[in-house]
């Protein structure tokens, strides 16, 4: 029956439960360590925390695109306003592991020919 | 009606200054998890006891102790978390998950309401060394499963659409 015993161990092992559940926005480890690199154009943008992201048409395909949040974005240079629908950009990151996920998180964005990073160390 | 009303929501200066802050915004997701670690901390002592655990200590005097503790954790949580909900009202609000993770609040909230009520807990508010009523025991477990499964669909909300 339920003992100390049994409790600690159902205690214990709670933790496990969420460890499966992470795919997407938190750290890395849901992307590819590989590079990756997408050039579309923006068609709605929701910046802010806890996640910043943009939803791209690229090759006729619909892309998601993690941006930073604000403190990053404003650290890298990039403004609001050049997040907006209708730009072009080309982001250099890491797409989700997962073939039938087009996310890709952003460690560099590039707009007309300018460079923003937003992990300066994942793209040095 | 309601889409308009969380859209006012979000717009509040205090959710847009949220919404773009840096340390604010960490502040607050600190605070929502100090009060579940309160909450949870506090309950899951008391639960084990209703369910027959520590039969030694009357639960009058756990209680004293855990009860406020809990509370203030409770309050913590819903305050903290009524700031996070309102960086993106209607993004929320429109998941099940989350819709879910209310349900649960409610659920949780109300069986321990309706445990303080019961003929049950007042009677064995000062018994020690035998087990608590099957009344306690139920309401114990279903404390415990139920603010467990309102933390899963917490930290579950970061990770579905």
């Amino acid at each position: 029956m339920l003992d100390r015993r049994t409790i600690v161990k159902g205690l214990a092992a709670t933790p496990l439960m969420f460890a499966g559940v992470a795919h997407a926005h938190h750290g890395w480890s849901w992307a590819e360590d590989a590079t990756f690199e997408i050039t579309g154009v923006i068609r709605s943008a929701k910046l802010g925390n806890p996640h910043g992201i943009l939803k791209m048409k690229a090759k006729g395909e619909d892309w998601t695109v993690e941006v930073g949040q604000p403190w990053r974005n404003a650290r890298a240079g990039l403004k609001d306003s050049m997040l907006a629908k209708g730009v072009e950009l080309t982001v250099r990151g890491n797409r989700a592991r997962d073939p039938k996920l087009k996310v890709v998180k952003a460690a560099r964005i590039t707009i007309k020919g300018q460079n923003y990073d937003l992990y300066p160390e994942r793209v040095s | 009606m309601l889409i308009e009303t969380l859209a006012a929501i979000q717009d509040l200066p205090i959710a847009v200054a949220l919404r773009n802050g840096r340390w604010s915004y960490a502040a607050v997701n600190g605070g929502h998890v100090v009060g579940i670690a309160l909450l949870f901390g506090a309950i899951v002592p008391l639960d084990l006891r209703l369910i027959g655990l520590w039969r030694s200590v009357p639960i009058r005097t756990l209680k004293r102790i855990l009860v406020p503790v809990a509370a203030t954790g409770l309050g913590l949580a819903i305050s903290a978390g009524l700031l996070m909900f309102s960086i993106r009202a209607v993004e929320y609000a429109a998941k099940p998950v989350f819709q879910l993770k209310l349900a649960l609040i409610a659920l949780a909230i109300a069986n321990a309401l309706l445990l303080r009520r019961a003929a049950a807990w007042e009677a064995s508010q000062d018994m020690v060394g035998i087990a608590p009523p099957l009344r306690l025991r139920v309401a114990g477990a279903f404390s415990m499963l139920l603010w467990l499964s309102v933390i899963a669909c917490g930290r579950t909300i970061a990770f579905v659409d």
